[in-house]
């Protein structure tokens, strides 16, 4: 854990891991016997169910819940489904995991099936969203999407996480493939990329426009790539696609280029782990492996009141169970040690601003936190500015009198949006 | 499913390490330099009002706890620094009970019925001067508190002579006398180096706030050269100001107080000069030889106006887009 420093007359600064030169093959973890799946739709008892336990699946075969969902996973090995319940995440948002028990005896057919896909983006948009790195599909293909750049990201854009980097320096050339596809597919007028300051591939990239970002964080969340970069301050409670930006990641626009490749989906995804040391792994491994076997493989040792962190220290989640299975989208994985766990309270705000020094959003934390605390959102969000929050964690990453503030401001977002939409 | 009892907390995973008593426990190495000064100066007097002053200060808060049956908060080190900064503005030879009563009403009046830590509008440790002020000024007159204690320069509180007998005798306080501690006054406040040292070791730690204490002097200094310019013979210069009394206690300790000074750029700039500004205005034309701990207490009362001027945030400005 990065703490402040002795002199402190400046902001913190929090550095961008950039990656090794002549970046080491990620270690491969095994297909485990069993995978598990989330899928982003609740189980309605009432419905009749496509899938049960005990259905067979191929591989690649898309799986969703009931006629006209529109939510699908894919099935990542060929096998049958063991187990279907309900997940729900901290924020009360409830999905479903699918646990498949898959056939390794099988051998004899371990391709994964062929897809119709045609050169549009609903084609891609049918077959392709769980790809590694999960491609915005679904935003790109919606109706009224107005999407007119397309960024592709290889800065990661927590800290720790070197994954998009990784795919950025070995997989070039495919990402370029598939920037010429997304052109192909989407009606974007425009394809840039940003790519870290200090990774020397910019000149590799020929025509397309590639944009250098600082190696301070938050320099690489979309917000602050749309300020530093494109001109475009993303207005108070909007996102980059509301105002025409489409960020996606470097790795699915690498699986993307292999899936028009192949006909078919990929399922390796790589992903940057941290042990309790601060020790960093690179593997790859197939989407839906739980991630207790990773940690088994580096002699990783869980231990109760320790914490998985799942997508960088600073926007990530914690997951309660070692179980949390590989997603398309999860970049970074982090191990810390109970010891090392930094301990909140529940002293009030002193009014120290240094949490004001810190927001790169200009917002007054000091007073909005007062607001928040008691549950006044509409004050907070009208008044302390509470949706021109980039959600960065820098707030709370700095308050003296250790508030969880970013998570105040997570639910107060969360409880404003729900208020606007029963309005 | 083995499952071990992960902790399932949320973002950030992260933090800079600091903490309330981490700032409180650096504040009160900052006064070091000039409290050891005082000691030195005063002797064992100044030791029992500083050691009284800061655990009677506790005290109050832990009984305050106890009664409203609120977890015990002393830990924080707040009213220790409370205390601590009270003492430093006491003459050395304070009655206990003056102690006891000013850090009665710092802690309990000053801070806990507000709602404790973080909740006070007025900075406590001046609360509690400002009662003694109304109450017992005579015994905060440091010419006769002091009045047993001989030392080798002036022996006379540098801002009551001038106050009474005219800006003349300031000629009777070499500039470098009052910096390097050679005067009359509180037990923590006449060694000007000592604070200064500890201020600007509070500013690079970043525990307090450098906007406010540099335009806090300038203030001072600003309005204190205009008065002498209009009349020297009336009103004492600058400098005699800078290293008198309780002014760089107000710059670096007082002022600064968290809760209760502004937070954004320019009101900070605002609120410092306003309270230089202010202080050179009462002792020049006010009855109390030194403003500062009144001066404090008002800037304090305007902060929240002032605080309300602010950029604006990210994106908040629709048409900006
Ligand atoms: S998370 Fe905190 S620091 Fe970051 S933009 Fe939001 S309010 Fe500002
Ligand atoms: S950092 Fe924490 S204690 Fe300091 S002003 Fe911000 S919210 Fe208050």
């Amino acid at each position: 854990m990065i703490k402040r420093s002795f002199f402190t007359l400046t902001q913190p600064k929090l550095k961008y891991d950039l990656i090794e030169p002549d970046p080491k093959e990620p270690e491969s973890i095994p297909v485990p016997s069993s995978l598990i799946l989330l899928l982003n739709e609740p189980i309605d008892s009432t419905r009749q169910s496509l899938i049960k336990k005990g259905t067979c699946v191929k591989k690649g075969e898309k799986i969703c819940l009931y006629d006209g969902s529109t939510e699908y996973t894919i099935s990542p090995v060929a096998g049958t489904i063991s187990s279907i319940d309900t997940y729900s995440d901290d924020f009360g948002n409830i999905s479903t995991y699918i646990i498949i028990k898959s056939n390794q005896s099988q051998t004899t057919d371990m391709s994964a099936l062929a897809y119709d896909l045609k050169e549009d983006i609903a084609s891609a948009d049918e077959y392709l969203r769980p790809l590694p790195g999960a491609p915005p599909l679904a935003m790109l293909a919606s109706e009224d999407s107005k999407i007119n750049t397309i960024v592709i990201t290889c800065a990661d854009s927590d800290l720790l996480s070197t994954t998009r980097q990784y795919i950025a320096v070995k997989y070039l050339d495919k990402i370029k493939e598939g920037a010429l596809i997304l052109k192909r597919l989407s009606n974007a007028a425009k394809i840039c990329a940003i790519v870290p300051q200090g990774l020397k591939i910019q000149a590799d990239f020929d025509s397309m426009q590639v944009v250098n970002t600082a190696n301070e964080y938050p320099s690489n969340l979309p917000a602050m790539v749309l300020k530093d970069h494109f001109n475009t301050i993303l207005p108070a409670g909007k996102t980059p696609s509301d105002v025409g930006y489409c960020f996606i990641s470097a790795e699915a626009v690498v699986s993307l280029a292999n899936a028009y490749k192949n006909k078919t989906a990929g399922f390796e995804k790589v992903l940057t782990i941290i042990g309790k040391q601060g020790n960093k792994y690179r593997v790859k491994a197939t989407i839906g492996t739980p991630l207790r076997k990773i940690f088994n493989q580096f002699s990783i040792h869980i231990n109760d009141q320790d914490r998985i962190v799942i997508g960088g220290p600073m926007t990530g989640f914690a997951t309660f169970t070692p179980h949390h299975p590989v997603r398309p989208d999860m970049d970074v994985v982090i191990v810390q040690d109970r010891d090392h766990i930094p301990e909140l309270s529940d002293n009030p705000c002193v009014n120290c601003g240094k949490c004001i020094q810190a927001c790169p959003a200009g917002i007054p934390v000091n007073m909005l936190v007062r607001y928040l605390e008691v549950d006044q959102y509409e004050e907070a969000a009208d008044k302390y500015d509470l949706e021109s929050c980039i959600e960065c964690g820098l707030c709370a990453y700095v308050c003296t009198a250790r508030i969880p503030l970013y998570q105040y401001i997570r639910l107060g977002k969360h409880e404003i949006l729900k208020l606007r939409a029963d309005i | 499913m083995n499952n071990n009892k992960l902790i399932v907390s949320h973002a950030p995973f992260w933090h800079d390490g600091d903490s309330l008593f981490q700032m409180n426990l650096n504040i009160m190495i900052a006064t070091l330099p000039a409290i050891i000064f005082g000691i030195i100066q005063f002797g064992a007097p100044a030791v029992g009002v500083l050691a009284l002053s800061c655990s009677s200060a506790m005290a109050w808060e832990l009984i305050m706890n106890l009664v409203s049956k609120k977890r015990i908060s002393i830990n924080d080190l707040d009213s220790a620094v409370i205390g601590l900064l009270f003492g430093m503005m006491l003459p050395a030879i304070t009655p206990w009970w003056v102690v006891i009563t000013g850090t009665f009403v710092a802690i309990i009046i000053g801070k806990m019925i507000f709602g404790g830590i973080g909740a006070n509008p007025f900075n406590p440790a001046l609360l509690g001067m400002a009662i003694l002020m109304l109450s017992w000024n005579q015994l905060l007159d440091f010419d006769t508190a002091l009045v047993n204690f001989s030392f080798d320069f002036t022996e006379l509180a540098p801002l009551a002579a001038v106050k009474f007998q005219g800006a003349g005798t300031a000629d009777l306080f070499p500039i470098a006398d009052l910096f390097m501690g050679k005067q009359v006054g509180a037990i923590g406040s006449t060694f000007g180096l000592g604070i200064i040292i500890g201020g600007i070791f509070l500013i690079l730690r970043g525990y307090i706030r450098w906007e406010i204490s540099l335009s806090f002097i300038l203030g001072i200094v600003v309005t204190a050269f205009m008065f002498n310019m209009v009349n020297a013979d009336e009103y004492a210069g600058p400098m005699f100001h800078l290293f008198s009394g309780y002014t760089l206690m107000g710059a670096f300790f007082l002022a600064t107080e968290n809760s209760s000074s502004p937070v954004n750029k320019i009101p900070m700039f605002i609120y410092g000069f306003l309270g230089g500004f202010m202080i050179i205005l009462m002792r020049n034309i006010g009855v109390y030889p030194d403003g500062t701990v009144l001066a404090i207490l008002l800037i304090n009362l305007v902060n929240p106006i002032i605080d309300n001027i602010r950029p604006k945030a990210l994106g908040k400005v629709e048409n900006n887009a």
